[in-house]
């Protein structure tokens, strides 16, 4: 309700100014509020909100607005959202999407008329190949994969199952990791990707066990890994289960109970770490959702905001998408809740991962 | 001596299949009266089982009580439903309008837009996420058959659909009510020339049927430990696939077919990639109907 | 017939007020555009062209033939698949995809009826669902042709010939003229003879069987036809995003579709063409709502339906409409009344 509330206001407020300010900056945010993954766009809504009002109250300047629009994760309104804020000639950055097929889409736009984008999730190999203005603030398959195998392969595991759900980010997932693991003298002795939402995993738990891994390697969101490892308890299976930083969420302790426990995966945010500002953003969070920790997600999307607000007052004064992409490109160490970001010439995020099991029903780092 | 392997999938399959057959049973009912698709029965699914998330997380009532809550909204769902979206097109009783094809997918689409707005309402209010349910409700206990493992769950999803059936075949079969369903069912128009409350013999058919999905919601979410807003949308297309292979009119046969979809599923799954295996569920139903153009239990050729 | 009483066509056109009227808007809309420098009003009349071809081409086989199809965002997907591979991996332009993309959507369409075509009323529409759905996981699944999930990305903008038309008027004509000249083609195909023998499938086609229509080999023409106009929109939207990945043609696409024809009036042309308009033009105006404008949505389409349950421009007015306009140009002997095109 309180969330709700905050977005009529956010939307109000957009309406009003204009011409309130003179200082005004503004940014674009596109990402789905409503529809199946409204969830996630929701959370993005609150960190963005959370960002800016630290930004605004901070004395700068100038204050920034960012405008969201809601894209229900569809390429249709994706691209047509582009061309909106690519014609508000006081746009000079933009965040999003949350998917990465519409974030593909809307890059198209972006392309060509010279927009920023920086996107806090789309894991799409090929996305910040598309022109020099898309940058994302996500540790990629590229990155993780290698990490995680090695971690695998350190712990004596040699026959190892791979699945992950059928999306462009769950192909990255098998690709980044196959090739470490070969290389480290281990074999893949199953690889399979499934259908997002997919609500019964049995079948496919007791093909793997089949093929009688010693180790499973999963990239899953929160949901579906969540039905995942509690089908793997019904069934009985004892066999060790790692993930992907995109599992990271208490929703899956939540969801899971005790069917996650014992579970490893990697992580850049850790609410526990007791630095000032990943609890002061812990802490705004709480206030705001009912007392709830954030997870991956919402930490990406929090800097992916900072790293933009930074991009802009760097800018700053009279910031053009132009600076604004070479401010963005220029980011080293940014020292963000999810770690020091910095962007390579590849535009790609470079981001240290933490190694996590879940113990007593909580997320807890672990050396190895 | 069979593979246990084969044995699992093919529980699992079953079970599946259960889930299917659940929210086919209803679904079936509600086609069989008016001869139309209720594209909204996968929100009756849906509000029931966040009814009864709403009742564990208010009240934290024995399991029974959750179910009979989610009974309750069912029939009220399916009282509200049937008014808004489904009764007001039966005010044009004339000839053409009674052939008119436009009609006939004005009330399908009229049951898809109030299913939207229940989605959406369902989103603003809820949020689009996985709700969780607390542990003590669910019904995912792990119980050990022979070489197969099976849930507790299975078990009561197993009894409460045979209930359902049976209860419904002796409805339709015994009683006063279901001789009146079933002669709407077979020509409206008859059964008002008879002296049948059409009207209300719809509403009833509503209410039943909706009932039905509501507990279906229910234990699915109790079964799967999960609930959200989008959650009736794959089953929804399954009970339909299911109705349809069964041949429209057969209740058992929807539920007959809603099991060989679950079991065809997880046998694919097997033999190929986890991706593909609704490709084989789909194709399966293509030759069903190559072969058996009415279903695999359908007795009449509908004349539209 | 007695040739005598022939009269010659006179131009075909008898009240050119509505053409006209349809020419001045496509002219005039983009001086109007052009004024303003929005790109967001060409990509919305460009997306609402696109949904007025596909509502149109839907209007082929579930108005006029009264074939229930819940699968048609698949074959759009064909067409716009087929588009994005052709350039990509053979480098072919916008002029031959076109063209290719609507014939390997006829073509998937034709095999697939072959089999299923035989099938009647909500039995058709759940092998139309099937088809929708397998075709739908071939693209997401098939990653060494699709790249499944990863999409593909259309390099190639819109062309005729080598000639680039990609800025942002040349593609609105574009897109325009292809969209008028499919629907002028729909036009003619759902006003004719043709389509008065498909009507009649719709109505009984039992009795039309009887009366010597060839129901099966009519029904699958037009599902052919239908499919063909639905892969020349999969195309424009290939070249015109730049990026297509299968969520774009998901069963809830074929649903929206569906929705359009039925809210603009089942079985006429200029009430698929309104119901594209009003459901791609509604969410985008109501985002001033946040997070409800779906909700508005839903219920401007409950509304729209109780109220005005065949349509908001229905068939019978369609047809009446038609006559008036065209009445004297399907008069073929002195003082006779033409029913349509031959």
């Amino acid at each position: 309700m309180t969330m709700r509330l905050f977005g009529l206001l956010a939307a109000a407020s957009v309406g009003l100014s204009g011409t309130a300010f003179a200082d005004t900056v503004k940014l674009g945010y596109q990402l789905p509020l409503t529809g199946e993954t409204a969830q996630y766009g929701q959370d993005f809504r609150k960190a963005a909100d959370i960002a800016l009002a630290e930004f605004n109250k901070s004395g700068k300047p100038f204050t920034v607005e960012i405008l969201f629009e809601d894209s229900r994760s569809d390429a249709k309104e994706g691209t047509t959202i582009a061309r909106k804020f690519v014609d508000n000639k006081e746009i000079v950055g933009v965040l999003g999407d949350f998917t990465s097929g519409v974030s593909m889409a809307a890059a198209q736009v972006y392309k060509d008329a010279g927009m920023p984008q920086l996107s806090q999730t789309a894991s799409h190999p090929d996305y910040t190949k598309i022109s020099k203005y898309q940058f994302r603030n996500i540790a990629t398959q590229a990155q993780e994969g290698p990490y995680n195998a090695k971690w695998m392969l350190s712990k004596g595991y040699k026959n190892i199952a791979i699945i992950a759900e059928q999306t462009d980010w769950g192909q990255s997932v098998g690709a980044g990791f196959t090739d470490t693991v070969k290389a480290g003298g281990g074999t893949i002795v199953f690889s399979e990707f499934f259908n997002r939402g997919l609500k019964d995993y049995r079948s496919l738990i007791s093909k793997i066990e089949r093929a009688k891994p010693d180790a499973i390697y999963t990239g899953f969101f929160y949901e579906d890994g969540a039905q995942f490892l509690k089908q793997v308890q019904q069934l009985g299976i004892k066999t060790p289960v790692y993930s992907t930083s995109a599992a990271y969420s208490p929703k899956l302790l939540e969801l899971a109970g005790d069917a996650a426990e014992g579970v490893h995966l990697t992580s850049n945010f850790l609410p526990t770490d007791p630095s000032a500002d990943v609890q002061h953003f812990v802490t705004e969070w709480k206030a705001k959702s009912d007392g709830a920790v954030p997870g991956q997600f919402p930490a990406q999307a929090y800097d992916a905001v900072r790293i933009m607000l930074a991009a802009v007052e760097k800018a700053y004064p009279n910031p053009t998408r132009e600076k604004v992409r070479d401010a963005l490109a220029e980011t080293k160490d940014f020292p963000g809740v999810t770690g020091k970001t910095t962007f390579g010439p590849d535009r790609e995020a470079q981001k240290e991962l933490v190694k996590v099991e879940v113990k007593g029903g909580a997320f807890v780092p672990v050396a190895d | 001596m069979i593979d246990p392997y084969y044995l699992q999938q093919l529980a699992i399959g079953l079970s599946l299949g259960m889930t299917y057959a659940l929210m086919a049973i209803g679904f079936t009912l509600i086609f069989g009266v008016l001869n139309v698709v209720n594209f909204a029965h996968g929100e009756i699914y849906t509000l029931g089982a966040f009814a009864g998330l709403v009742l564990i997380s208010a009240a934290a009532p024995p399991a029974v009580a959750v179910i009979f809550a989610a009974l309750a909204i069912g029939a009220l769902a399916g009282f509200s439903l049937e008014r808004l979206a489904f009764k007001p097109f039966r005010r044009f009783t004339d000839e053409a309008s009674l052939k008119s094809r436009a009609m006939r997918e004005s009330t399908l689409l009229s049951s898809l837009a109030v299913s939207i707005v229940v989605r959406e309402g369902l989103e603003i209010g809820f949020g689009s996420q996985m709700q969780s349910i607390p542990f003590a409700y669910l019904i995912n206990t792990p119980v050990r058959v022979g070489p197969v493992i099976l849930v507790t769950g299975d078990f009561i999803i197993f009894g409460v659909a045979a209930a359902m059936l049976v209860g419904l075949q002796y409805l339709l079969t015994r009683t006063r009510t279901g001789l009146a369903i079933r002669a709407v069912s077979n020509n409206p128009l008859g059964a008002k020339y008879v002296g049948i409350d059409t009207d209300r013999t719809i509403i009833v058919t509503f209410v039943v049927g909706s009932m039905m999905g509501a507990a279906a919601g229910i234990l699915t979410g109790l079964y799967y430990g999960a609930v959200f807003p989008a959650m009736g949308f794959i089953p929804g297309i399954k009970a339909f696939v299911a109705m349809v292979m069964g041949g429209l009119s057969s209740i058992p046969g929807a539920v007959i077919c809603a099991l060989i979809l679950g079991i065809a599923e997880s046998m694919a799954t097997t033999f190929v990639s986890s991706g593909w295996s609704d490709m084989v569920a789909y194709g399966f139903l293509i030759v069903t109907l190559i072969f058996f153009p009415n279903g695999l239990f359908g007795a009449r050729r509908e004349r539209v | 017939m007695n040739g005598s009483e022939l009269v010659p066509l006179r131009g075909g056109w008898s009240r050119p007020v509505p053409l006209l009227a349809a020419l001045a808007l496509f002219a005039v809309l983009p001086a109007v555009l052009a004024g303003f420098d929005r790109g967001y009003l060409y990509q919305i009349a460009n997306l609402s062209l696109i949904f007025v071809l596909l509502s149109a081409s839907m209007h082929l086989v579930t108005g006029v033939a009264g074939l229930l199809h819940l699968g048609h965002a698949a074959f759009y997907g064909v067409g716009a698949y087929t588009a994005a591979l052709l350039s990509s991996k053979l480098g072919l332009g916008f002029t031959a995809t076109l063209p290719l993309s609507g014939l390997t959507a006829a073509l998937v369409a034709f095999l697939v009826a072959l089999p299923t075509m035989r099938l009647v009323s909500i039995y058709f529409a759940v092998a139309t669902l099937a088809i929708g759905q397998m075709l739908y996981l071939v693209m997401l699944n098939w990653v060494e042709l699709t790249k499944g999930p990863n999409g593909i990305i259309v390099t190639k903008g819109l062309e005729l010939f080598g000639f680039s038309l990609s800025g942002r008027l040349p593609t609105y004509y574009t897109v325009a003229v292809v969209v008028a000249l499919c629907v002028v083609a729909i036009g003619r195909l759902s006003h004719s003879y043709y389509g008065n023998t498909l009507r009649s499938i719709r109505e009984d086609d039992q009795c039309a069987d009887a009366m010597g229509v060839r129901t099966v080999r009519l029904k699958m023409e037009a599902f052919t036809l239908s499919a063909f106009f639905a892969g020349v929109a999969g195309s424009l939207w290939a070249h015109m995003t730049g990026y297509i990945s299968p969520g774009d043609f998901k069963f809830s696409e074929s649903i929206l579709i569906l929705a359009m024809v039925v809210v603009g009036g089942l079985g006429s042309l200029p009430g698929a063409v309104i119901g594209a308009l009003l459901l791609i033009l509604l969410p985008e105006g109501l985002r001033g709502l946040g997070d409800f404008r779906n909700i508005m949505v839903g219920l401007v389409m409950f509304l729209s339906i109780l109220l005005l349950p065949k349509g908001l421009f229905g068939e019978v007015s369609a047809l009446d409409f038609a006559r008036r306009q065209w009445g004297a140009a399907w008069r073929r002997t002195r003082g006779g009344e033409g029913i349509g095109w031959r």
